[in-house]
């Protein structure tokens, strides 16, 4: 049986809203976005000079009256929305009370149903791991198959974050909306952040991390295991080196921030027990992510 | 730099091996697995280890701890250093302060030079170096005990002066091996001319002894003797000279009589090792007479002499009967007293000035004093009728024989029962009769105590002393008592209960107070004439040193000391230990590595 992962008392949180892009895409099918290209629709876009076999219907009457010259209005054309919807499914994202990837999943059903909802296409792709690219998703019908989708997620993947996101740059997608809903833990997560602009997407990342980053309990001489492809380091866990992993993290977390507004993106550090509620009041609604 | 235990540094080997086999030995982490390790930082900061094995890395704890193992082992081994000087790690500096050391020999004296010696000692040692300084004259005393403070030992030795008096170096030696004959590697170091008695009875224990010698020369001139005496052409004074040098000197001497000259000679060359006397006729009325000599020696001390002629001034006492220890201590603190003991009464008695018949009967004696205890005789002024038992104090007369004489409370066992002859004056009267009668004539006084003072708690009340000086006031006749004649630096004593001043021959006047209703005058340790205020009371105290000891100038190289030679160094050597600067130096570092450890762990 196939989970919905949000409550029937989320949806109605949901319903509604609509992802709010900075940028304009243009899209594949008639949608309800409106974009750059001039098209047919009640949006009034800008004037133009009439040229020969212009449709008629157009020309703005009232100006040539006045005028006597004949003008034409145009209108902005309303297309779909891409929105790739990237799930970090690496090893790290399996820590924490709820782990991170729990939380992920959760943010990500809640983004892909206002996408689905507004119309968009929506493309959900794992990071962290090898396989085909989803087909994309339309609709709000096609919900339950995300929710499908999402509930498969597994948390094993060996791949890291970094290697992945460029993977998927690399791979021609349509220019949209970048939901990444990662802990970010990749010492190469910059670069590939910055080939994420450099595609023209505008990037949303939620970073999500639990108290086992941000407050670890650690404490004697240890071993430390990267769960992902890490090389172990032997520790002893005392207040210096406490100090010095915060400030490290603290270094790391500033440089993703910098990374992703310099691309024009927005970028905001979530708990992966964060409620529907507090993530739209305090992130999505207040930061004009969502409209 | 020496070792004197060279075999402890071979300990560092095992020992620093074992450090860093510890180090050797390799952590056994605990496996934690984390989102992700880029993020923590490379602290292998090893303070344990459990298990086996891993490569020696480099670590500031096991850089410290093979310092502070290295410096404990050295300090182990017992580092020290040669350095030549007076002054050891323990060091008692006795200094001589007798009359010879004030010859002038060695500019400025010789004493002089022992107190700039002893300086250079007390400067030159070093900051654990404990010092005590011991001055060797009259009365030996620790000026200044066994410690580390220079400032205060350079005080204590800015105030030591030297004296016209003979010193008891054994005395002050035995009093620097009690403060450190039982410490390893303490040092008695004696500053002296070696001119002294010979040191019998004297164990140095651990210590080492060091002497140094001081002085040169021997040219001396002294005064041997001063005297009168009373010949059928009248009154003679006689002085001797004598050369105790080895080369001939000559001089001026000076007599006085009551303080004016009576007589100026020019003292020919006197022979090495000779004397030269002179005898002059001196006033009948005189009691005082004084010698001055002016001699081109070294020595001024001995160069003076008085004799007194007052019958007060000093007093030849014969103690006859079985004894009496508190007598004769009573008679021991009069420093005009020369005391003889005798059993039986000898045929001839004209050389005592006093004869105490002490629980013998009396008999008729040549002396013009006789002090009778407990059995009277034809002379006393006393008949007997029997013996009373436990006679009771009723009164005393107030005259001085009784001043400051307090007879009530004395327990007497028994006592004779005696009547007061016609010449006889009841001083003390008990329930039975009298307790004290004196008699006195122009040739003769006599004092009778009706019972023997060991027959009664008498001697140990404070009063008997002063009873005894008394009596010996009354038997010379109080108006002589006025004059007294002592050896520099012997203290004496004086009964009473009143404080004292004392003026020097230098002018400074000083301020004594009895102890116990004694007065004990210590402080004529200079020639010359002194003056004692007892109580409104002034009595003339003539100092003077006439020591064959202390005029015989010739320093001593070799001394005997407690059945040992003692040859004088020059410089001697010592061995100075550094042991403790480098344990000082280990806990430092323990301490930095300690501080180090609690740190990162």
């Amino acid at each position: 049986m196939t989970t919905m992962v949000l409550e029937p008392r989320e949806f109605r949180l949901l319903d509604g809203l609509r992802l709010n892009p900075r940028k304009s895409f243009s899209g594949r099918v008639r949608g309800e976005r409106l974009t750059k290209k001039k098209g047919i629709s009640i949006e009034f876009a800008d004037y133009r000079d009439y040229a020969e076999g212009d449709d008629l219907r157009h020309l703005d009457w009232n100006v040539l009256a006045r005028l006597d010259t004949p003008i034409m209005k145009t209108y902005r054309d309303e297309e779909d929305l891409a929105v790739h919807l990237l799930v970090d499914g690496s090893a790290s994202m399996e820590f924490g009370e709820p782990t991170k990837l729990e939380g992920a999943k959760r943010i990500a059903a809640a983004l892909a149903y206002l996408g689905l909802n507004g119309g968009d296409a929506v493309y959900p792709r794992v990071l962290g791991r090898r396989e085909p690219p989803q087909a994309a998703l339309r609709g709000r019908a096609s919900y339950p198959r995300l929710a499908s989708w999402l509930g498969g997620i597994p948390s094993d993947g060996q791949s890291g974050l970094a290697k992945t996101l460029r993977e998927f740059v690399a791979s021609s997608v349509r220019a949209g909306i970048v939901v990444l809903l990662s802990d970010g833990l990749d010492p190469d997560v910059i670069g590939a952040i910055k080939s994420v602009g450099g595609r023209g997407h505008e990037l949303l990342f939620l970073q999500i991390l639990s108290d086992i980053e941000l407050d670890p309990d650690l404490e004697g001489d240890l071993r430390l295991l990267d769960a992902e492809a890490g090389s172990p380091v032997e520790i002893t866990v005392n207040s210096y080196a406490l100090k010095e992993y915060r400030r490290r993290l603290q270094e790391h977390n500033g440089a993703i921030v910098d990374a992703v507004r310099r691309i024009g993106g927005r970028h905001a550090l979530v708990r992966p027990d964060q409620s529907l509620d507090s993530l739209l009041k305090t992130v999505l609604k207040k930061g004009g992510w969502v409209a | 730099m020496t070792f004197q235990n060279p075999g402890a540094l071979l300990y560092f080997l095992p020992l620093g091996g074992v450090v860093i086999l510890l180090y050797l030995l390799r952590m056994r982490r605990r496996d934690v697995r984390v989102p992700a390790t880029f993020l923590w930082p490379e602290r292998t900061d090893e303070v344990r280890a459990n298990a086996l094995f891993q490569k020696l890395r480099f670590s500031w704890l096991l850089i410290l701890q093979l310092l502070a193992l290295s410096l404990a082992v050295v300090a182990f081994a017992k580092p020290q250093t040669k350095q030549r000087g007076l002054a050891g790690e323990v060091t008692v500096l006795v200094i001589d302060t007798s009359a010879s050391m004030s010859a002038t020999d060695v500019k400025p004296s010789r004493f002089a030079n022992a107190k700039k010696q002893a300086e250079e000692a007390i400067r030159s040692a070093g900051a654990s170096d404990r010092i005590a300084l011991i001055e060797a004259g009259p009365t030996p005393r620790v000026l200044f005990p066994l410690s580390s403070d220079p400032s205060k030992q350079l005080r204590a030795l800015d105030g030591l002066k030297p004296t016209d008096a003979e010193a008891d170096v054994g005395d002050a030696l035995r009093l620097a091996a009690a403060l450190v004959g039982s410490i390893d590697g303490a040092r008695i170091v004696l500053l002296s001319d070696g001119v002294f008695d010979k040191v019998t009875n004297f164990s140095r224990g651990k210590a080492a002894l060091v002497y140094r010698s001081i002085g040169d020369s021997d040219e001396n001139l002294a005064i041997s003797a001063l005297g009168t005496a009373e010949t059928p052409t009248g009154r003679q004074l006689y002085c001797a000279i004598k050369n105790e040098s080895l080369k001939p000197i000559d001089g001026t001497l000076s007599l006085y009589a009551d303080g004016k000259v009576i007589d100026s000679v020019k003292v020919p060359a006197v022979t090495p090792r000779g004397q030269w006397g002179r005898t002059i006729s001196a006033p009948a009325s005189a009691k005082v007479f004084e010698a001055k000599l002016d001699a081109p020696d070294i020595l001024k001390s001995d160069n003076y002499a008085v004799s007194l002629t007052s019958a007060g001034a000093s007093q030849h006492v014969l103690i006859v009967g079985k004894g009496d220890i508190f007598l004769e201590r009573a008679l021991a603190l009069e420093p005009r007293v020369v005391l003889d003991r005798s059993a039986n009464l000898p045929a001839d008695t004209s050389p005592y000035d006093i004869v105490v018949f002490d629980g013998v009967e009396e008999q008729p004696v040549a002396s013009r004093g006789v002090l009778t205890l407990g059995t009277a005789g034809p002379a006393t002024p006393v008949t007997t009728d029997g013996s009373v038992k436990s006679p009771q104090f009723v009164s005393a007369e107030n005259q001085a024989l009784m001043k400051g004489v307090d007879l009530k409370g004395v327990f007497i066992d028994h006592a004779e029962k005696v009547k007061p002859r016609a010449n006889g004056v009841v001083q003390a009267l008990g329930d039975n009769g009298p307790l004290i009668v004196t008699s006195s004539s122009p040739t003769k006084r006599q004092v009778y105590l009706s019972f023997e003072p060991l027959q009664s708690d008498f001697p140990l009340q404070i009063a008997f002393p002063i009873f005894v000086s008394n009596v010996l006031d009354f038997l010379a006749g109080e108006a002589d008592s006025s004059l007294l004649s002592v050896k520099t630096g012997v203290p004496f004593s004086q009964p009473t209960t009143a404080p004292a001043t004392l003026k020097t021959p230098a002018g400074d006047t000083l301020s004594i107070k009895p102890v116990a209703n004694t007065l004990i005058v210590r402080e004529t340790r200079q020639i010359g004439k002194y003056e004692l205020t007892v109580g409104g009371k002034t009595k003339s105290v003539y100092s003077t040193l006439r020591s064959d000891t202390e005029s015989d100038l010739k320093p001593q190289k070799d001394l005997s000391l407690g059945g040992g030679e003692v040859r004088a160094s020059t410089s001697p050597s010592r061995f100075a230990d550094f042991w403790r600067p480098l344990c000082m130096l280990c806990l430092f570092v323990l301490g930095g590595e300690w501080w180090l450890f609690a740190r990162r762990s």
